[in-house]
């Protein structure tokens, strides 16, 4: 990809920040936005340093990682299929969470450290599960271990919704589509942490997602340790999908579809399909976060609904474009 | 297959009483001869509820149609009832069949009802039309603002045979409503009602809370919703700066200490205005109650 086109897409990035900036329940000019970010005593500072810039940079973060995390699995399944909750991390996510609020468990994290917590779980049973054929992480046992353990952590989050009686376990449904109305500071630093070991692991291992694409034979040949390979992609992406669950919910149809439609325009190789991914994910959910916070405003809609209807017609759209 | 072996067996049967009920032409109607129906009464889902006799075993799956048939001094009638049914004291005594949102029609029909009250739902149509076919009567009402207070309490009178009751009850409700009732003040503290907190979850104004909390003097900040419940942003919170936030027990409780919910001025200054009590779950004959309780502390915090 040439320079131009990068600092194309670059500008873009700047266009949608600044949009996420500036909309919200109260509309702010660009000036106010402006004024706001760099003076403390500006009117709508408070606004803008702490509740929008958080809302807006956890947004593009989020949507970048789960973009990445999709293309990875992508690869190393080579199933145009996979995706970051394929592999059983929303149910556990969410029995997670129920349980938390079942168990009326206190503190403001007890939600989302419940949540994080039910996704490494289902990860690691989904992981051991897809060990017992011969050690070697086949991509169609980690499938059918996702599946299964999803229905299995599905189910049990059922019970426990019907079985408590505490008041708001029916509110973890809306906990759990997913929104960045309580964004915080605190809350992008956390997910920063947790995110950055396994974006830069992805990233360094660019390369090695185009040999896996290959298949485990000619990747083996052309000198990648295959099994070792596949166990760190499948670990960094389950912990970057589990970091964003715990602090925003499930978003659906990002890591789904954005790589797809970044591969319908180029097909570079990973070490530029990945960066490209990031940025193009970060914008999508960045936009579908304005929607989701002006469309019905003074409420919200969940973020995972807005992504979906807006990012299925625009990939149908590509698709055809493509095909045709 | 276990079930069609039963239709099979059941068939011929049910064609026979098929033919006889055609056989005896015109006259002939669905349910074995009853007694004249000497009540009835049209529900809230339009539907007709017809009683032979005041109703005598009563399943209440509606904490507020509870504390009224209490309220009506018919604590023997009342045989079944929800979990969440807390008011009054006496009640915890009834067996529980369950949250009442899914009824357990087998449970409730263990009880042997003659009435079962439900809440007007889209899922409990089939349930009260199941029950009819069982042959019991179903009343469906809505019970979420204070005018379904005096209604429904007229209601119950008329299915249990205490009219008179239930008149007085409804009157001694409306004095103490309008008495209870503020003038609107000048400026009316703006309250935010934050029912949940991940999300945070208000009420609009086509909810009780709304209802209370204008009644007492107070504004709804987002009176302007007409939905009675939806997510909003802290943000949205923020630039409508309330004067005081109002929480319940099973409402959200850490949010305060959040960093960012410091952004609004109103936590920052600790302005809470929090209620236990069940009160404000619900419309009841308590709710007089409850709106002088809210303008006390409406006034005690008064910006």
């Amino acid at each position: 990809m040439s320079w131009a086109r990068f600092g194309l897409l670059a500008s873009v990035v700047v266009l949608c920040l600044l949009v996420g900036l500036s909309a919200g329940a109260v509309p702010l000019p660009i000036g106010a936005v402006w004024a706001g970010l760099w003076s403390a005593d500006a009117e709508a500072s408070a606004i803008i340093r702490d509740l929008r810039s958080p809302r807006v940079v956890l947004a593009f973060l989020v949507g970048g990682s789960l973009g990445i995390c999709g293309a990875a699995l992508q690869a190393m399944i080579r199933n145009p299929l996979a995706e970051p909750y394929l592999l059983g991390l929303s149910s556990g996510a969410g029995l997670g969470a129920v349980i938390a609020i079942a168990t009326r468990g206190g503190g403001a994290w007890s939600v989302p450290v419940a949540a994080f917590i039910g996704a490494l779980c289902a990860v690691a049973l989904v992981y051991r599960l897809s060990l017992v054929s011969g050690r070697r992480l086949d991509p169609h046992v980690l499938l059918l271990s996702g599946v299964v353990v999803g229905a299995f952590a599905g189910a049990l989050m059922s019970a426990v919704m019907v079985l408590s009686d505490a008041p708001g376990v029916r509110n973890a449904f809306l906990w759990l589509l997913g929104g960045f109305g309580t964004a915080s500071w605190h809350a992008l630093g956390i997910f920063t942490v947790y995110a950055s070991i396994p974006l830069a692991l992805l990233l360094f291992h660019a390369r090695a997602l185009d040999l896996l694409a290959l298949g485990d034979e000619p990747a083996h040949h052309l000198g990648a340790e295959v099994d070792r390979l596949r166990r760190m992609i499948y670990l960094c992406t389950a912990l970057l999908t589990a970091a964003s669950v715990a602090t925003c919910g499930i978003i659906g149809f990002v890591g789904l579809v954005v790589p797809h439609a970044v591969r319908t325009v180029f097909r570079p190789l990973h070490r530029t399909l990945l960066p490209i991914v990031f940025l193009v994910g970060g914008c999508f959910l960045v936009l579908a976060d304005v929607v989701a916070r002006t469309i019905v405003r003074p409420l919200e809609l969940p973020v995972g609904v807005v992504t979906a209807l807006i990012g299925v017609p625009l990939f149908a759209l590509l698709l055809r474009k493509t095909l045709v | 297959m276990i079930i069609s072996g039963i239709q099979r067996r059941n068939f011929g049967r049910i064609l026979t009483s098929i033919f006889l009920v055609a056989g005896a032409g015109g006259s002939a109607c669905r349910s074995a001869p009853k007694t004249d129906v000497r009540i009835s009464l049209v529900d809230d889902a339009g539907d007709t509820v017809r009683l032979a006799a005041p109703a005598r075993r009563v399943v209440s799956l509606i904490p507020a149609t509870t504390e009224l048939l209490f309220a009506l001094g018919q604590d023997s009638v009342v045989i079944g009832r929800t979990s969440y049914c807390d008011h009054p004291a006496a009640a915890s005594a009834v067996p529980d069949l369950g949250d009442g949102i899914k009824p357990n029609i087998e449970a409730v029909i263990a009880s042997r009802p003659d009435l079962v009250i439900l809440y007007n739902s889209g899922q409990n149509a089939a349930v009260a039309s199941r029950l009819r076919e069982l042959g019991v009567a179903a009343l469906r009402v809505n019970t979420d603002a204070l005018s379904s207070v005096p209604r429904v309490a007229r209601m119950l009178g008329k299915l249990t045979g205490n009219e008179r009751a239930a008149d007085s009850l409804a009157a001694v409700f409306d004095t103490a409503l309008a008495s209870a009732t503020r003038p609107p003040a000048d400026p009316r503290p703006r309250v935010l009602l934050l029912v949940w907190e991940q999300p945070p979850m208000t009420v609009g104004r086509g909810s009780f809370l709304n209802e209370l909390v204008e009644r007492a003097g107070g504004e709804n900040l987002f009176a302007d919703v007409p939905a009675s419940s939806g997510v909003v942003s802290i943000e949205a919170v923020a630039a409508r700066n309330p004067d005081l936030i109002f929480t319940t027990a099973e409402g959200p409780s850490a949010f305060a200490t959040r960093p960012e919910w410091q952004v609004v001025p109103a936590v920052r200054g600790k302005r809470f205005l929090h209620v236990t009590g069940s009160e404000f779950n619900r419309p009841s004959p308590r709710s007089p109650m409850a709106i002088r309780e809210l303008t006390a502390k409406l006034n005690g915090r008064r910006p």
